[in-house]
């Protein structure tokens, strides 16, 4: 199965990111047996004009670096077990031969609409007097000038009109020549703001009307296809510049409502079957306010609780049984709405503060994460040439200088190391581990080791050597495999025995 | 397999050393000291299979402690191999003289200058079974395995 994941706009790129670290990690989205789902190829897709958004610049960044992991860990195998496990890859890496010509890239390429003014995209300027004065009434003198290249700065207006320009992109096209049935299509969008709010319905719309659009293959999966949204609420302030108005804060709930009466008209209502499953997200306690920027200076916004969330809904989209999306014809069944609730009501969460559906399913793989990017960045460079790195394949001094560990260490854990940092300093503060804490007993915010006859176990990088030489000795499974695949492998494999022999069980 | 026969080869060795050392045709021990009362004394009151024994327990036991023992993350350099071998290297003579002094006395004989020369030999000879001893057992060892050099 594959899913498209369309996310879009800010909030897009940043659930996406933490989507990527749950990845990472190794979460995988699991079938209604509870096992993880096969053969998943997961086809992120980030819309958004604003080309020169940190978080979109951030997130596509460490997509790339994730990809360049997973392939050199698991080739294109898409069923893995361990770090890295489900399968992101780029359209153009899935398209078979075809006459549409693609980037090898997973940011969707707006041209059209980046490079003008809003007046020019819409060609006011040749417009009668009759139809310029009508559009006056629809859009702001500010959004007429808007330049598109820093996005559509809150107004779904505007994006509404440009992003109807999709259906007719390269991308789409090779997006529905490759669509089959039995994939399934995911949107992330928040529904505040502009990019998002309008790019949702309108790439919904076309998908369900493909079959009236010229050059669209596959139209019939298309129109069938099982459909799930994230739709992201208000969750963020703004701090900053109080006399441009473009985005305000104040403007957030009204948006809000007036967009999700538009959905419900539109998308969602309870007898609507263009999007299946649309997962609403919100918190009523803001985040610590962010810097006010319209798209000029970069936007760069710390990671939040609510992508950590968020990012868990397609997860729960792709688990989802066949007929819980579509009838037995294959035709889609109407909007379920799903929300989502913290077990306790903190500010300052932990995995203790999160229902036990979600801790079980990311404590483990998260921590072990943890405990790895802990054992890459203060112990394994000196455990080369002893142990399991002497077993074959043998892990010698020069994998340190690879592009595989570089990429991953210097770039994808520095980035996964920021990840948590940011969420951490935000409202709601996400504590899952303890900032700057390098002792692995003590990481685990909440969580200690267990108690033994003698005072607690011990967990540190020489109990992960330990454990990992154990399970690499006399071990031919790793003869034919990488020397990447074998430390990631062993690890995952030796913090999993440590984990339960010696953490706390909080599942 | 291949390790079996680490081991095979390292038992056959020790058992020849033992077979060298306890013969009265061509016997090690004679062949690096030798000095005419002295050694009489040692083979007439059976003393080399004795001391023989007592450097392989030493040897092979210190190789089993240090890889099966001690085997800890903490101890796999080189270095702390190095360091089991030296006090092997000064463990089994030590023991071998108290043996040798201790049989000496109670037949009312003294050959204290003597004895010390020979312990010297024991030194090389523990030195030598505790490396065949290591590279015969250390495959087994989850922490040492590569030690003192990767396999």
């Amino acid at each position: 199965m594959r899913l498209f994941l369309f996310a879009i706009g800010g909030t897009g790129s940043r659930v996406l990111k933490s989507l990527l670290m749950l990845s990472a990690a190794g979460v995988r989205p699991l079938d209604e047996n509870g096992k993880p789902v096969k053969d998943l190829e997961i086809v992120p897709v980030i819309i958004d004009p604003h080309k020169a958004n940190e978080d979109l610049k951030r997130t596509e960044a460490l997509l790339n670096d994730y990809r360049d992991i997973r392939r050199k860990l698991y080739g294109n195998d898409p069923n893995a077990d361990g770090f890295f496990a489900n399968r992101i890859v780029t359209l153009r890496e899935i398209m078979s031969n075809s006459s549409v010509t693609l980037g090898d890239t997973f940011i969707f390429n707006l041209g059209a609409v980046e490079n003008a003014k809003f007046r020019e995209f819409i060609g006011y300027d040749t417009m009668n007097e009759a139809n310029q004065a009508l559009t006056s009434l629809l859009f702001a003198n500010y959004q007429l000038e808007n330049k598109m290249n820093i996005g559509f700065v809150g107004s779904p207006n505007i994006g509404s009109v440009a992003l109807n320009e999709i259906k007719d992109s390269n991308e789409f096209k090779a997006f529905s020549n490759i669509f089959r049935q039995g994939d399934r299509i995911f949107f992330i969008s928040s529904i505040f703001g502009g990019t998002g709010a309008s790019g949702f319905p309108i790439m919904v719309k076309n998908i369900r009307q493909a079959a009236n659009l010229e050059g669209i293959e596959n139209r019939d999966a298309l129109s069938r296809a099982p459909i799930g949204g994230l739709t992201v609420l208000p969750y963020f302030t703004l701090e900053g510049n109080k006399q441009d108005q473009r985005i305000a804060t104040s403007d957030f709930i009204v948006k809000t409502q007036s967009a999700l009466y538009y959905y419900k008209n539109t998308l969602t209502g309870a007898n609507d079957s263009n999007v299946n499953s649309i997962y609403y997200l919100g918190d009523q306690v803001r985040s610590k306010p962010y810097l006010y920027d319209p798209g000029e200076h970069g936007q760069r916004n710390n990671a939040h609780l609510i992508e950590l969330i968020g990012a868990l809904a397609p997860l729960d989209f792709i688990g989802k049984p066949e007929n819980k999306l579509s009838d037995p014809d294959g035709y889609p069944l109407p909007t379920t709405a799903y929300e989502y609730a913290l077990d306790k009501d903190d500010l300052s969460l932990n995995f203790l503060s999160l229902g036990h559906h979600t801790r079980r399913l990311i404590y483990e793989p998260m921590s072990k994460f943890h405990l790895l990017f802990l054992f890459l960045t203060t112990g394994f460079k000196n455990m080369i040439g002893q142990g399991f790195t002497e077993d074959v394949p043998k892990i010698k001094s020069d994998f340190l200088t690879s592009q595989f560990y570089r990429t991953l260490v210097d770039q994808f854990l520095l980035g996964y190391a920021q990840w948590l940092t940011e969420m951490n300093d935000n409202m709601r503060s996400v504590a899952l581990f303890k900032p700057g804490e390098i002792d692995m007993a003590h990481a685990i915010e909440g969580v200690g080791v267990r108690k033994r006859l003698l005072g607690h176990y011990k967990v540190d990088n020489d109990v992960f050597k330990a454990e990992m030489n154990k399970l690499s000795k006399n071990n031919p499974s790793y003869s034919e495999r990488t020397v990447e695949f074998k430390l990631m492998d062993l690890f995952n494999k030796a913090a999993h025995n440590i984990f339960t022999e010696r953490y706390e069980n909080i599942n | 397999m291949k390790h079996f026969i680490y081991l095979i080869i390292g038992i056959v060795l020790t058992a020849l050393f033992f077979v060298f050392a306890c013969s009265d045709g061509f016997n090690i021990y004679e062949q690096m000291y030798f000095s005419q009362g002295f050694n009489d004394k040692m083979f007439n009151l059976n003393v080399y299979p004795v001391i023989a024994a007592l450097t392989i327990l030493v040897s092979w036991g210190g190789a089993a402690t240090y890889y099966y023992a001690i085997n800890s993350v903490k101890f796999d350099r080189w270095y702390h191999w190095l360091a089991v071998l030296g006090a092997v290297a000064v463990l089994a003579p030590v023991i071998c003289y108290i043996y040798n002094d201790t049989v000496f006395s109670t037949h009312g004989v003294m050959y204290v200058g003597e004895s010390i020369q020979f312990e010297m030999q024991t030194v090389l000879f523990a030195a030598a079974l505790f490396v065949i001893a290591s590279f015969s057992m250390r495959w087994w060892s989850s922490n040492c395995r590569h030690t003192p050099i990767p396999q």
